[in-house]
């Protein structure tokens, strides 16, 4: 596990750097790791969508090494039928970055790439149906049981997101702004960067809650982790970014 | 370059991938500022209060 935890660290400081205008490379890391290809592999599947985040968020082509190292890490780490729900989901969530970073230009949306129908289709092996694994465990989630699953999935946050995860969060912001302060109240940065990369890209989040000031102190307090320092960083782009009308992303306070 | 096919280093890697992908919350420390400046507060009054009164030796 330690020996997946640094590697995971590894690749996050990686996509650190790319997101701060930097080069990526998941092959470069692999070099780092000493060749091994099984270890990049669970790393990447660890880190999840989030090792193609510089290709979605500043709309560069991903490098063919990255594509290749997602696609094995989707193939070789699949959900079970005994998988978690945030398992189901990262995993979906990889799918559809991947569907994402190799349309071709003007090409569909992901979720037509991919052949995704408006409707559900049949559950799969692990209870996931076209369009998404099952969410009523967050639906029906305490506000900081929900923060706690949602930053396991801060992958899911991107600009556009439409998954029932991020429906999910887009429907209770106020919960979320309270799970980001309750996480910055524990010491818990990497829940704190998770829930305050959802925020970023929700609307409804209550003015007061100072959630530029939140994450720049998240960042200073907890930005030793790579993978704290990702959702920062993502956030903060996405923010950066963010041509929604002022009224209607809020949140960003004093 | 990378192996799609599921290796035997994969499958040694499936329990720590799963674990990290599914965390339980980490344990959290409040440290309430009001409870801290009254701690503060009694500990400074105790060690800045007089000795208490002794009887006199006769």
């Amino acid at each position: 596990m330690k020996q997946l935890s640094g590697a995971v660290h590894d690749l996050a400081s990686e996509l650190v750097s790319a997101l701060r205008g930097g080069d990526h490379s998941v092959a470069g890391t692999t070099g780092s790791l000493g060749g091994d290809e099984a270890l990049t592999v669970a790393a990447v599947r660890t880190l999840g969508a989030d090792v193609l985040l510089p290709s979605t968020l500043l709309s560069r082509p991903a490098p063919e090494p990255d594509v290749a190292v997602c696609r094995a890490a989707v193939h070789a780490y699949p959900p079970g039928p005994q998988s978690s729900p945030t398992v189901a989901w990262s995993h979906w969530a990889m799918e559809r970055a991947l569907a994402r970073v190799t349309a071709p230009p003007h090409a569909p949306s992901p979720a037509d790439a991919l052949g995704i129908a408006a409707t559900t289709g049949p559950p799969d092996a692990a209870g996931t149906t076209d369009a998404g694994p099952d969410v009523t465990a967050l639906r029906e989630a305490s506000w900081q049981a929900l923060t706690h699953q949602l930053s396991v999935l801060a992958a899911l946050a991107v600009p556009g997101a439409d998954s029932a995860v991020a429906t999910e969060a887009a429907r209770r912001p106020v919960d979320v702004s309270r799970g980001f302060v309750r996480a910055v109240r524990r010491r818990d940065w990497l829940q704190a960067a998770g829930a305050g990369r959802w925020l970023a890209v929700v609307d409804g989040v209550p003015p007061t809650l100072g959630l530029d000031a939140g994450l720049r102190f998240t960042l200073r307090m907890g930005g030793a982790d790579a993978r704290v320092a990702l959702h920062v960083h993502a956030a903060l782009l996405m923010r950066a970014n963010d041509t929604r009308p002022a009224a209607a992303r809020r949140g960003g306070g004093a | 370059m990378f192996s799609a096919e599921p290796t035997q280093d994969l499958k040694t890697l499936d329990f720590d991938v799963e674990e990290a992908l599914n965390p339980t919350e980490a344990e959290g420390t409040f440290r309430d500022s009001r409870e801290c400046a009254s701690l503060l507060l009694l500990t400074g009054a105790l060690l800045l209060s007089p000795p208490t009164p002794r009887p006199k030796k006769s």
